[in-house]
């Protein structure tokens, strides 16, 4: 039979089961789309194609977690057709049992949510299969800790495509990393792997691959003597970001790791063999950063020396600033750009010091250690601040931007500001699926980092 | 002179941005207070800032003839910026901070005093930003000035030195071959070609490059793409503005120089190229060229039956009353000049042979678009006889280069009903909701691939010259009036002129 000449538009639909099966499911998604490809449907023009780009499986251990599953993913559909399912999973509920809800607009996006109680809900795999579309990558979000090394998340992975975590929320944060790290080597030739939290470094990567881009400081890579970073936590807090910062450059230049040791405060020092016969010291602290992600990056710091020229790439996150509106000083103020005193605009700081101090405080005094991303040394917190100015202007946002601070010689600081566009979880996961999250920087930064901790 | 040498990639750049980190450099804009400047080149270089693809370093230094400070001149920047960002609201943090790498220097391309004091101030930034003599030149000017300023930038040393040098022209190259011959010997003659980046802001357009994609990255569409399966091509750029304030350009111009010359015919050499052995600049190019070689000059007693020129009179357009062409701002009264161009075109060769490339280009066009649509040849029996088949279209691939970017692909398939009846369906592959990122402007790619040195989608002067002996004889056949110039109205589709060309044959136009 012919369909209608012209059916009247249909708005979005929705649908809610309780106690239901995947195969009731499956009808009331297929009951949807043959009244959307109905209601398209003219007498001189046919339906319109389905047209999904991907679906996002969403896997959540709480209410709060599906709800930002749902958020974001509707977020993400409503330019993106696609087909979101969020799994909500009690496995430890006794009584087994699938409550189901589908939204779907005609403009080709459906999200199905499942609350799945009981021994069900540890068979990921087995509920959404049945849903999934035949020839669109299926992407697996996991929100919080996936259980990784368990039969559940290998079979997931079974049927996906790729797997995006992140490890910025992961609870056991040194566990996970290790079974991220497993994961990643273990995993079938064809899964993307992807972690929120590597999306994050991207601005921290350019800023520092921007700095030796030109080729005449392409043999600074060379004569990297130094490297410091300070992350946002307390304790040892969440170390992976920064791991994985240090896996990437040192796997980058093919720098061999000789030691690692970990102090109190979340410290971390450790000694790479460069070239084959070079020393390059990192290191690595909490610091306290109200407003950041747990272990987020908040300042790294390069300091070497090549062909007689010494150099010092200084990189912070929303340094913290005092400009005030103050009196009118006439045309053109300047003033310093840094407050004084506190202990958390180290990245800014160009301090001197030696990495001789280094190694002999990390290697021999490891009750002790104070190595930051400035190189303070214990007792020597508040080293004198370096003179930067800036022109006051309209009061900017600055609460997304990094400070490039770079020395070279002896000439003047060079200071660039960029913007970290958005880091929220809908922006960084449309990022890392438009490339599909297949990533061989990340999977060889991700080894190199963990490398590092478990010489711990 | 300077060349791109080769070196090893930054290993620290790898996976970002597939390796396209640039150095820093000062990039000068001569025509800085200019419109293309103002509307293109300032926003697109603020865009790149806030992707953050701008190292440190990096800054702009605008030259033109105004008497501005540094602070007016970024007075207007800001302003422009605000207004022609594609990305809104402007984004002040980064806007501070790109404001407070742009300059100003007054130069007068006459003096060159001017171009030597624009020579200390590039000496002085480059120390102070540790850009290692990096420089870029873009001309943001009218093409009469290229000749001068090059010669200036010679004479004042501007073309030599540490680290790179690079010159940037826009279109038109020339307006025949004779001229586009001149223009090239004369910038060769300060810069290596390496260095000269000829741009057309069309190949920069995603989807452009995306016809190289669609058709050497998938095993599918290669063999299918010759005159054994292929009926003919269609390729339409067809804008519904008229000449808008370009009157007194337009007028010495015409389509067939300001479209076909370049847009279209860089078009139809993607369609048409043999692939290259890799995605480099040279090698592309060097495809590129082999097929504006292989097309069949026109001649001047061709031209008759094988070209239509039109030009629009008053009509609707978008439901709004327009004046003809004549009546436009700086437009003679009696002029002849085109302003749609329909063609033609064979390219002989193995590939190729008998399949006519049809090419339509127009001002005052019923809308915007640019496409360009592949038909195939019918199937060679009627399996399900004539009856079923009669709501069958060939089938068609259509490369949607703007808007509605994507890719559609017409097939046949049954009616679900009793019986065997058949009509056409499309799947469709849209650009804006296929990829989860956006799409950026074509000059922000093209002004990064001229930072990093790479030319691959800029047009090399062979390929110029080889555009102008295609066109030239058109040309010449046209002043002697054959064919005549035919009126359209604003609105439609051109002359009528133009379906005859196609209908004689069997064919008609598609309705974009």
């Amino acid at each position: 039979m012919a369909p209608a000449m012209s059916s009247p538009p249909v708005d979005a639909l929705e649908w809610k089961g309780e106690g239901v099966t995947i195969a009731e499911v499956l009808d009331a998604l297929a009951d949807f789309r043959g009244k959307f490809a109905q209601a398209q449907s003219t007498d001189e023009d046919h339906p319109h194609p389905r047209n999904s780009v991907m679906t996002l499986i969403a896997v959540a251990a709480t209410e709060a977690e599906e709800k930002l599953a749902q958020r974001i993913c509707t977020a993400i559909a409503v330019h993106h057709p696609s087909l979101a399912i969020v799994v909500r999973e009690e496995a430890n509920v006794k009584s087994g049992r699938i409550d189901a809800s589908i939204t779907a607009s005609p403009a080709h996006y459906e999200l199905v949510t499942l609350q799945v109680r009981g021994p069900a809900a540890t068979h990921l795999a087995g509920l959404v299969d049945p849903l999934l579309v035949s020839g669109v990558p299926t992407y697996i979000w996991w929100l919080g800790t996936p259980p990784f090394g368990s039969k559940e998340l290998r079979d997931a992975l079974d049927i996906a495509d790729a797997l995006v975590v992140d490890s910025g929320g992961f609870a056991r944060p040194y566990h996970s990393f290790m079974g991220l790290a497993d994961t990643s080597s273990h995993a079938h030739r064809r899964l993307g792997l992807a972690d929120l939290q590597w999306a994050r470094l991207d601005p921290w990567r350019e800023s520092i691959a921007q700095f030796f881009a030109p080729v005449a400081r392409r043999p600074y890579l060379s004569g990297i003597s130094e490297i410091g970073i300070d992350y946002a936590g307390a304790g040892r807090g969440n170390r992976i970001p920064s791991a994985t910062l240090i896996g990437w450059i040192s796997s980058a230049l093919g720098w061999k790791l000789q030691r690692a040791v970990g102090g109190a405060g979340g410290v971390v020092s450790a000694q790479f063999e460069a070239d084959r016969w070079r020393i390059v010291d990192v290191a690595f602290r909490s610091v306290a950063k109200p407003g950041l992600v747990e272990g987020e990056v908040g300042t790294v710091r390069i300091v070497g020396t090549a062909g007689g020229t010494t150099f010092r790439l200084s990189i912070a996150r929303a340094p913290e600033r005092t400009r005030r509106q103050g009196p009118d000083l006439g045309p053109a103020p300047f003033q310093h750009q840094h407050a004084t005193g506190g202990e958390d605009d180290a990245g800014m700081e160009i301090a001197q010091r030696k990495a001789a101090q280094h190694r002999e405080m990390a290697f021999q005094n490891r009750d002790s250690l104070h190595h930051t991303a400035t190189g303070d040394p214990p007792g020597e917190s508040l080293p004198p601040r370096p003179t930067v100015f800036v022109r006051e202007r309209r009061r900017a946002d600055n609460s997304m931007v990094l400070l490039t601070l770079i020395d070279i010689g002896g000439a003047d600081t060079l200071r660039h500001v960029q913007r970290i566009e958005s880091d929220d979880d809908a922006s960084l996961l449309v990022e890392l699926l438009a490339l599909g999250a297949h990533d061989p920087v990340f999977a060889r930064s991700l080894a190199a980092g963990a490398e590092l901790m478990r010489a711990l | 002179m300077s060349t791109t040498a080769t070196v090893a990639p930054n290993p620290l750049a790898e996976g970002l941005h597939d390796y396209r980190v640039a150095e820093p450099a000062l990039m000068v804009i001569f025509g800085a207070t200019g419109d293309l400047s103002g509307r293109k080149l300032l926003p697109a270089l603020y865009n790149l800032a806030k992707q953050r693809l701008l190292p440190a370093g990096f800054a702009v230094v605008g030259a033109a003839i105004d008497d501005l400070t540094d602070d007016a001149f970024r007075k207007r920047a800001s302003a422009k910026i605000s207004e022609f960002s594609r990305t809104q609201p402007v984004d002040e943090a980064v806007l501070q901070s790109f404001l407070d790498a742009v300059f100003y220097v007054k130069v007068d391309f006459s003096k060159l005093d001017d171009f030597k004091s624009l020579g200390r101030k590039l000496d002085d930034l480059d120390h102070a930003r540790h850009v290692g003599g990096n420089r870029v030149f873009y001309c943001a000017t009218p093409p009469p000035t290229y000749e001068t300023i090059t010669e200036q930038l010679k004479a004042a040393g501007l073309n030599a030195g540490e680290g790179y040098h690079r010159i940037v022209i826009e279109k038109p190259f020339g307006n025949d071959l004779k001229s586009a011959r001149e223009l090239n010997r004369m910038v060769q003659r300060v810069f290596h070609e390496d260095s000269v980046f000829r741009i057309d802001h069309y190949l920069g357009k995603e989807t452009v490059q995306n016809i190289m994609a669609f058709r050497f990255a998938n095993s599918i569409f290669e063999p299918i793409w010759n005159c054994h399966l292929i009926d003919s091509v269609q390729i339409t750029a067809a804008e519904e503005i008229g000449v808008e304030n370009r009157g007194a350009y337009y007028d010495k111009a015409g389509t067939l120089r300001d479209i076909v010359q370049n847009h279209a015919l860089q078009l139809l050499a993607l369609t048409a190229m043999e692939p290259p052995v890799a995605f480099e600049a040279n090698a592309v190019r060097d495809e590129k060229v082999k097929v504006l070689r292989a097309i069949r000059t026109i001649t001047e007693e061709e031209a008759a039956k094988a070209t239509v020129r039109g030009q629009y009179a008053s009509g609707w357009v978008l439901g709004e009353h327009v004046h003809g062409y004549r009546e436009e701002p700086n437009v003679a009264p009696g002029s002849l000049t085109e302003t749609f161009v329909a063609l033609r075109l064979f390219v002989d060769n193995w590939r190729w042979a008998g399949v006519p490339f049809y090419i339509r280009a127009g001002k005052r066009m019923p809308k915007r678009t640019t496409e360009i649509r592949v038909l195939f040849n019918r199937p060679p029996h009627l399996t399900f006889g004539r009856q079923a088949a009669q709501e069958l279209d060939p089938n068609a691939i259509t490369l949607r280069i703007q808007p509605e970017e994507g890719i559609s692909l017409k097939f046949g398939a049954k009616v679900p009903a009793a019986g065997i009846r058949l009509r056409s369906v499309a799947m469709d592959f849209l650009y804006a909701s296929s990829f989860l990122v956006e799409v950026p402007e074509a000059y922000e790619r093209l002004l990064l691939d001229c930072m990093i040195g790479d030319p691959t989608l800029f047009t090399r002067a062979d390929e110029v010259e080889t555009a102008w002996t295609l066109i030239d004889p058109i040309e010449a056949a046209w002043r002697e009036g054959r064919p005549p110039l035919q009126m359209y109205p604003a609105g439609t589709w051109g002359p009528t002129a133009a379906a005859k060309l196609l209908e004689t044959e069997g064919r008609e136009w598609h309705r974009p």
